[in-house]
């Protein structure tokens, strides 16, 4: 009898070894899968912001050293001290891993420092609202320059970017608006550089402002009314000329005299500026009639030998 | 005895040193770009992403490999433009019918006036010619490396690697050209406004379909001083004139075309030529000067008034 009760005994401690050596081994499994997966999950969703802007422009580490170099190598070659590498540098550590709402001037001191050069006095060129035509005109006029024409508007312009907490750093997806924070990468980037580029000004500047847009051609709510005026520096500018200009055949919400514009005069006077106003700048009219060759606002004197 | 032969040492360094400095430049041209990797891969991106979007991805860093083995480890004077029919291959794209332009002595014109693709897509509006526009290079027969020190002009070779570049360029740009085709030409150019012999004589000419093309639109334009050398229907552009009808394309010219001398007046706005007529509203310049347009039309209606008034008293 003692030994039948034994050999009991002994398969009903083998089956509870190989109970518990089986828990075992499926609890280490479950750990094993359960870190793997989590693990490919973080790899899936990096969980980044969402905003409402189109994110950062593909490739762009290519797009602005390409354009700092060929900015700096073909078209201003006496800025040849600028180190592109390093520029591209300082713009990608202002915004990179930062939450994007939380950019401050600070983050984009080192590439302004880095990027900024003199400007010819007198060559100034602001604008409001005039996008398109400002900068038709600057491509064909070298003698005027507007902040998109300086090496950092240059390099910046019609790019986005914007950072996020989590890897890789860069939002590709989406940016923030201005309506959902104001200190977002783009907003602190152009206000940053138009005071800066209002400081450099010297000499006579020009502002081309839009004479067809029902809003009103000046606006203090515009980044040249609400930053660049208040940071013409009155002991190197003397002179404020604008150029007020209507869509050929568009509306003549304003000229000259208008409500706007003798706002803008009583703000920059009050700074001791000089002001001129001039509608329609001959110039710039006629660079508008290429598009309209055969519009009223657009015939020349001289009879020119079309042959249909 | 020391110090003269210090000098002579002194004096023989020097003109060894110029003397090597003389002899120092390979070709007559300038070297290659500084940066041009750079410069064309991000060129290849920025067109692609911002400038022209409808042309899709491109392999940039392929586009600069198919470029570069064009013309390094290769006898700078020895590069075909076949040498580039991979880099052609991957960059090719659609131009859009109508938009092509053609030009001859009138380069920064024509950029200006395509306006980026807006208005026209001229060569250096593609792909292609954007990735090389105003850059120059050249490589060497025994190292992979680019020579920045100088490049061959066409007059030391033909076969160097910008003028093959070119030419297989303007040959791709005129075979994939379609609709309406422009060229633009100079009016003042000495030599006349079409050269016989010259990128868009030999190449791009050569390459137009007729199947493809309805019509060839030329404008003469001449520079606002002048002179008027060549015209529609006279000296080179006749010759033109009748090459292409000899092809078999429908063919208009025009001398210039306003559009364009708009373009040239916005940099001499007080030439004659450029003078709006006086029913165009005239710009007042000032301090913040008075309305413009109204007293013309306010005389016209106060005369009208008038009138009506003393019809009305006399009837």
């Amino acid at each position: 009898m003692p030994l039948q009760h034994s050999s009991a005994r002994t398969w009903q401690r083998t089956v509870l070894l190989a109970g518990v050596v089986v828990l075992l081994v499926s609890l280490v499994v479950a750990i094993i899968l359960a870190s793997v997966l989590t693990r490919g999950k973080q790899e899936i969703s990096p969980k980044m912001l969402k905003w409402k802007d189109r994110g950062t422009t593909r490739n762009l580490q290519e797009v602005i050293l390409g354009r700092c170099y060929s900015y700096v190598t073909a078209r201003h070659p006496e800025l040849g001290d600028k180190d592109c590498l390093k520029i591209w540098e300082s713009l990608k550590h202002a915004f990179i891993y930062k939450n994007p709402c939380n950019i401050t001037t600070e983050d984009y001191q080192p590439l302004m420092e880095l990027a900024s050069h003199p400007i010819p006095c007198n060559k100034s060129l602001f604008w409001s609202k005039t996008n398109d035509l400002v900068h038709r005109y600057t491509k064909s006029n070298h003698n005027f320059l507007t902040l998109e024409d300086t090496l950092l508007g240059y390099m910046a312009d019609r790019v986005s970017w914007c950072g996020d907490p989590a890897v890789p750093g860069i939002n590709y997806e989406s940016c923030p608006k201005r309506s959902e924070c104001e200190s977002n990468p783009s907003s602190v980037f152009w206000k940053m550089a138009s005071k800066m580029f209002a400081e450099a000004a010297c000499g006579v500047v020009q502002v081309m402002l839009n004479g067809s847009i029902e809003a009103g051609a000046f606006r203090s709510s515009s980044i040249f009314g609400s930053i660049e005026i208040s940071n013409l520096n009155p002991d190197k500018v003397s002179a404020v000329q604008i150029w007020l200009m209507h869509d050929i055949g568009g509306p003549q919400s304003e000229s000259c005299s208008g409500h706007s514009i003798k706002r803008l005069k009583g703000i920059l006077e009050e700074r001791n500026f000089k002001i001129t106003c001039e509608d329609n700048y001959r110039p710039v009219q006629l660079l508008q009639c290429v598009n309209n060759p055969d519009h009223a606002d657009c015939r020349l004197c001289s009879s020119n030998t079309e042959t249909p | 005895m020391n110090s003269l032969f210090l000098s002579l040492l002194l004096v023989s360094l020097l003109f060894m040193k110029s003397f090597s400095e003389g002899q120092g430049k390979k070709w007559k041209g300038e070297g290659t770009t500084q940066n041009l990797e750079s410069i064309v891969i991000g060129r290849c991106y920025e067109y692609t992403i911002i400038v022209n979007p409808s042309v899709g991805e491109k392999n940039c860093s392929a586009l600069w490999e198919a470029f570069k083995n064009a013309f390094i480890k290769k006898d700078p004077c020895n590069i075909l433009p076949t040498d580039y029919e991979l880099f052609i291959n991957l960059s090719l794209h659609t131009i859009p019918p109508n938009k092509s332009l053609f030009w001859e002595n009138n380069q920064l014109l024509v950029s200006r006036f395509a306006d980026k693709t807006r208005r026209y897509m001229s060569l250096a509006d593609t792909l292609f010619g954007f990735f090389g526009d105003l850059l120059n290079w050249c490589g060497q027969a025994n190292s992979t490396g680019l020579d920045y020190d100088s490049c061959p002009t066409t007059e030391e070779c033909e076969n160097n690697a910008v003028e093959s570049f070119w030419r297989m360029a303007s040959m791709t740009y005129a075979q994939h050209s379609s609709g309406v085709i422009h060229v633009l030409l100079n009016g003042s150019a000495e030599g006349g406004a079409y050269p016989v012999k010259g990128f868009f004589a030999d190449f791009e000419i050569p390459n137009l379909q007729k199947d493809k093309i309805s019509e060839v639109v030329i404008w003469v334009v001449d520079d606002l001083e002048g002179p008027d050398r060549d015209s529609c229907g006279i000296h080179t552009v006749e010759i033109l004139e009748n090459r292409l009808k000899n092809l078999g394309h429908n063919v208009t010219c025009t001398d210039n075309y306003k559009s364009v001398i708009f373009l040239l007046c916005v940099d001499h706005p007080d030439h004659s030529k450029c003078a709006f007529s006086s029913s165009a509203p005239a710009a007042q310049r000032g301090p913040i000067s008075s309305d413009r347009r109204g007293s013309w039309s306010k005389l016209m209606f106060v005369t009208f008034v008038g009138f009506l008034f003393r019809s009305a008293l006399v009837y």
